[in-house]
């Protein structure tokens, strides 16, 4: 581990000094894979049995020693962040390419990933609260930075400004939650903490209500989301992609973590969770459905699947509270599954999604169109991301929602009320999976079918650069292997799922005992038998059964001049279910009718914006209102007695604290 | 040894049995419109003339518009393969089975969406909408009543929990309201009356119809069987549901079991033609309250469940 980390610090510092763009590239990415290595050499045998691993770093000031411990939990986040950077980074050479020829220092973009891999090392594995929060700043510093690549653009500059300021209010719960702790234990070890989070107190549960704001702001559960929309548009592809799947999961990772130390949750915890989970899942794939810009549409779906995650989180906490081992090893089970499910295909989405950008120059769903002909790579593997996406066999989005769903329905006896409540996630679950497929369709379709619905968009000598396909088909390759060997995906949480049961009433059960392994086979079968029915389908279909041999246009029912705009936009295909449930989203128009005799051209556009942030930022405005009311009736000072004012103060404030 | 018997049966159910349902809907709608009907094994040689014809693909279709009907097909005769369907049983089990059932259907739904997106035309759009909204309202409602229904039995597979229980009067009541509310989840499914009209080309007025405008010769008859066979597969979870008698080892049990699969599943396919026939297509924007209605009936069964668990 400590040549990883040593690694990493070599690859920053070689990319920001080394002199051509290629240099500093190739020796940024040959650190990056050798501190992957390095990493998953520790964490593999972690996960498949082994015991963790313990260690200690000295320091100066201002803790003496900080312990660090590779235990399941952060081996299994390890597992995968760091070669998803990796494969982050190797798509970002062929996204940046521009920039590489151009005179840019693209050395910083690169060490600032590299800065968020060390991140990943140090938040997964101290135990030490006040050396995660330096890594948890380190990890929001680099991403921030990362998202404002493209700086000189105002909208990004915001956008950028705006997340760095939503993981502040993120970073300020978790200090406040710390600053509680320390105050109890009087110590930064999280094994101190452990025995103030196990007993029941009042200042134990506000810690855990803060904990649980703070890592749902670095998550994105609804309503804390706001920042999400605005900075996966704006940030490049692969950061996006990282950010979701990846760096964001650290959120997740403090949820397991504080449950672990917490050992019997209370009742109010569990359903606390699942409910904020359900709002979460809900809220976010209605935002998808209504979207035009891809990188916001994919935005709100992961907080769609962080949702969905959260249930599972849910669903365990409340095995471990009410004492069912087979809810807590399903529960965490299938959260862990879905996390790594997700991050497989939401990076492949955002991959796909930075490849439609680099090759039509827009991500607006109403301008495009038609793209099957000439993206013929990015086509089938935005088509399965899409598939996995919205949790359908035989992929592995599926796996990891049936692993979900066998928690919700297990037959545990004495559940009561509580089985009442679980069925009616399971409806919400069935909902959101119904939504997430008419989203699927929607941005699939629209992109990538049909004809292009704005000339402009289509660019004659646009490539698709192979640097952005293979990352994407290493994801491929995951979201594959998985669906339809689910018993793969299951070998890799068991670790981490075994670490939570032991907390639960049966300490020594193991994740096969719940998901055993006939019924991952049977999933396997399952998605054989569908696979091979399709190709004997395909085979007797073309083999022996007429094939075309003529094409024509789109009937269209006699009309004779059809063109592209005719085609079902975004927001028509999303009506329907949209007037349902109006009341929940907001839509801006910006209209100028055509008026007079002879009247002009008029547009009319529609957006769909997040109701979280237009309160926020009206509140603010309120805020500052009041604020701007208050300095009118405060008499004019000049700047000279401000500053002597100021430093009289700062000595009164020294003097009485010295005393 | 009995087990074979049910698969072959369950084989033939499938494979023969979408014919006869349109068969018998189709004679159904036409005794009430005062004519004599077609044969009832009429869309076996309809579907036979469309496997004859060559198709024509629009000119801006990709590899995908091909492929849809076929993985259409494939997922409901995959799916079909996890319901019980005759005499309540399913050939292929195993926990949690009914969660797979509903997303491969799932899955077949989007495929479907997407042939029709392919074709770059206003209309096939329109229909991929409302067919995304109408289904995605109905499935939540689908495996809500599986829930229950497994809630209630005690069970974890598919065929477990259209068993019959030995609680018979709180069963009965139950069963009820989930085969009403099934009953109506088909009409949406299935695109039927009163959710959708499947002989109407208006084109403003259909729903599943508008989807396969597009598609010609085996495409088409690959879709109309994949729907046929939707229609049987969930008519026969409905006669699974009520069918009560527990058949066990006994092989005549087991035959008298079958054969009263199969004669619910007629009265199903009668009932739908007489709705058909007498009940006009629902206004679209009612749909969604259709949906809740299905899902009220669901509520109340979950109602009868939790009463029994928590008072007796």
């Amino acid at each position: 581990m400590l040549i990883a980390g040593l690694s990493l610090i070599a690859g920053m510092l070689g990319a920001l000094v080394l002199p051509t763009n290629r240099s500093r590239i190739a020796f940024n990415l040959s650190a990056q894979f050798v501190a992957c290595v390095c990493v998953l050499f520790c964490t593999i045998p972690i996960l498949f049995g082994s015991a963790s691993q313990q260690g200690y770093m000295t320091w100066s000031y201002p803790v003496e020693r900080i312990d660090l411990s590779l235990d399941p939990l952060g081996s299994f986040f390890l597992t995968f962040s760091l070669p998803m950077t990796f494969l982050g980074s190797v798509y970002a050479v062929g996204y940046l390419e521009h920039d590489i020829k151009s005179t840019r220092h693209v050395g910083t973009h690169f060490a600032l990933l590299t800065l968020v891999q060390f991140s990943y090392i140090i938040v997964y594995t101290v135990q030490n609260a006040f050396a995660f929060l330096v890594g948890w700043e380190f990890a929001a510093i680099g991403a921030w930075l990362l998202v404002i690549w493209y700086h000189r653009n105002q909208k990004i500059r915001f956008a950028g400004f705006n997340y760095l300021v939503s993981t502040h209010f993120s970073l300020l719960f978790l200090v406040a939650a710390v600053v509680i702790m320390h105050g109890a234990t009087n110590s930064f070890q999280f094994s101190d903490f452990k025995e103030f989070l196990s007993t029941s107190s009042v200042a134990r549960n506000i810690t855990f209500v803060l904990l649980m704001t703070s890592f749902g702001l670095k998550s994105a559960f609804f309503p804390f989301h706001s920042w999400l929309p605005r900075a996966h548009s704006a940030a490049p592809a692969h950061v996006s992609a990282l950010m979701s799947g990846v760096i964001h999961k650290a959120g997740l990772f403090g949820m397991f973590k504080v449950i672990s130390l917490v050992q019997t949750p209370e009742l109010w915890m569990g359903w606390y969770l699942i409910i904020v989970s359900c709002v979460s899942a809900f809220m976010g794939v209605l935002y998808t459905i209504s979207q035009r810009d891809i990188k916001r549409l994919l935005g709100y779906s992961s907080t769609e699947n962080v949702g969905i995650a959260g249930i599972g989180i849910g669903v365990g906490c409340l095995g471990l509270a009410m004492k069912y081992p087979s809810l807590v090893a399903l529960g965490f089970g299938g959260a862990f599954l879905h996390i790594f499910n997700h991050a497989l295909f939401k990076c492949l989405l955002f991959y796909g999604a930075g490849s439609i950008y680099r090759f039509t120059h827009s991500i607006d769903l109403e301008k495009l169109g038609g793209l099957h002909a000439r993206m013929r790579w990015t086509t089938p593997l935005f088509l399965i991301g899409s598939f996995a996406g919205s949790a359908l066999p035989p992929f592995n989005g599926f796996v990891s929602e049936f692993i979900i769903y066998c928690g919700l329905l297990q037959p545990v006896a004495e559940l009561g009320m509580g089985r009442v409540v679980f069925l009616l996630v399971v409806a919400l679950l069935a909902l959101v999976g119904g939504l997430a497929a008419l989203s699927a369709a929607r941005s699939f379709g629209l992109i990538f079918l049909g004809v292009a619905r704005d000339p402009s968009c289509v660019h004659p000598e646009s490539k698709e650069h192979p640097l952005m396909i293979i990352p994407m088909v290493i994801h491929l390759v995951g979201i594959l292997l998985i669906g339809i060997f689910p018993a793969l995906g299951v070998y890799l949480v068991t670790q981490p799922t075994t670490l939570m049961l032991k907390l639960s009433s049966s300490p020594d059960a193991v994740l096969s005992e719940f998901v055993p392994m006939s019924l991952m086979n049977s999933l396997t079968f399952v998605s054989v038998i569908l696979i091979s029915v399709f190709a004997l389908i395909m085979v007797v279909r073309f083999s022996v059964l007429p094939t075309c041999n003529r094409r024509h246009v789109t009937w269209g029912c006699g009309y004779t001049a059809p063109n592209s705009r005719m085609q079902y936009s975004g927001s028509s295909f999303s009506d329907p279910m949209v007037k349902i449930f109006g009341d929940l989203l907001r839509f801006i128009t910006r209209e100028e009718l055509p008026v007079g005799v002879f009247p002009e051209d008029g547009k009319y556009e529609t957006h769909c914006i997040d109701t979280v942030e237009r309160k926020i930022f009206s509140l603010l405005a309120g805020v500052e209102k009041v604020a701007d009311k208050a300095m009118r009736k405060l008499p004019e000072v000049s700047e000279f007695s401000f500053a002597i004012g100021l430093i009289a103060l700062i000595l009164l404030v020294c003097l009485v604290t010295l005393q | 040894m009995l087990q074979l018997f049910l698969l072959i049966i369950h084989i033939a159910v499938i494979f023969v049995g979408p014919i006869f349902m349109i068969g018998i809907i189709n004679r159904v709608k036409s005794l009430w419109s005062g004519r004599r009907g077609p044969r009832l094994n009429q869309s076996y040689f309809e579907l036979l003339r469309l496997l004859r014809k060559t198709p024509v693909y629009s000119q801006v279709t990709s590899w995908i518009f091909p492929m849809a009907p076929t993985i259409v097909l494939a997922t409901t005769i995959t799916a079909s393969l996890l319901a019980p369907i005759v005499a309540g049983y399913a050939p292929i089990k195993f926990p949690m089975d009914f969660v797979a059932f509903v997303y491969i259907l799932g899955l077949g739904k989007l495929m479907m969406m997407l042939g029709a997106l392919d074709t770059g035309s206003a209309f096939e759009g329109m229909g991929a909408s409302r067919e995304a909204t109408y289904s995605g309202l109905a499935e939540p409602v689908f495996l809500l009543g599986l829930g229950t229904l497994a809630w209630a039995s005690n069970a974890t597979t598919f065929q477990d929990l259209v068993a019959p229980s030995n609680v018979p009067l709180l069963d009965l009541g139950l069963r009820i309201t989930i085969s009403l509310a099934f009953f109506a989840i088909l009409m949406i499914e299935a695109s039927r009356v009163p959710a959708d009209d499947p002989t109407t080309h208006l084109e403003l007025t259909m729903v599943h119809e508008v989807m396969i405008l597009d598609h010609s010769g085996p495409e088409l008859a690959m879709v109309q069987y994949a729907s046929a066979m939707k229609l049987t597969m969930l008519a026969g979870i409905i006669a699974s549901i009520l069918n009560p008698i527990v058949s066990g080892d006994n092989v005549f049990l087991t035959i008298v079991s079958a054969l009263l699969s199969i004669l619910l599943m007629v009265v199903i396919a009668i009932s739908i033609g007489m709705i058909e026939s007498l009940i006009a297509r629902l206004r679209f924007v009612t749909l969604p309250l259709y949906v809740l209605a299905a899902f009220v009936a669901v509520v109340l069964s979950l109602v009868i469940v939790t009463a029994n668990r928590e008072y007796f």
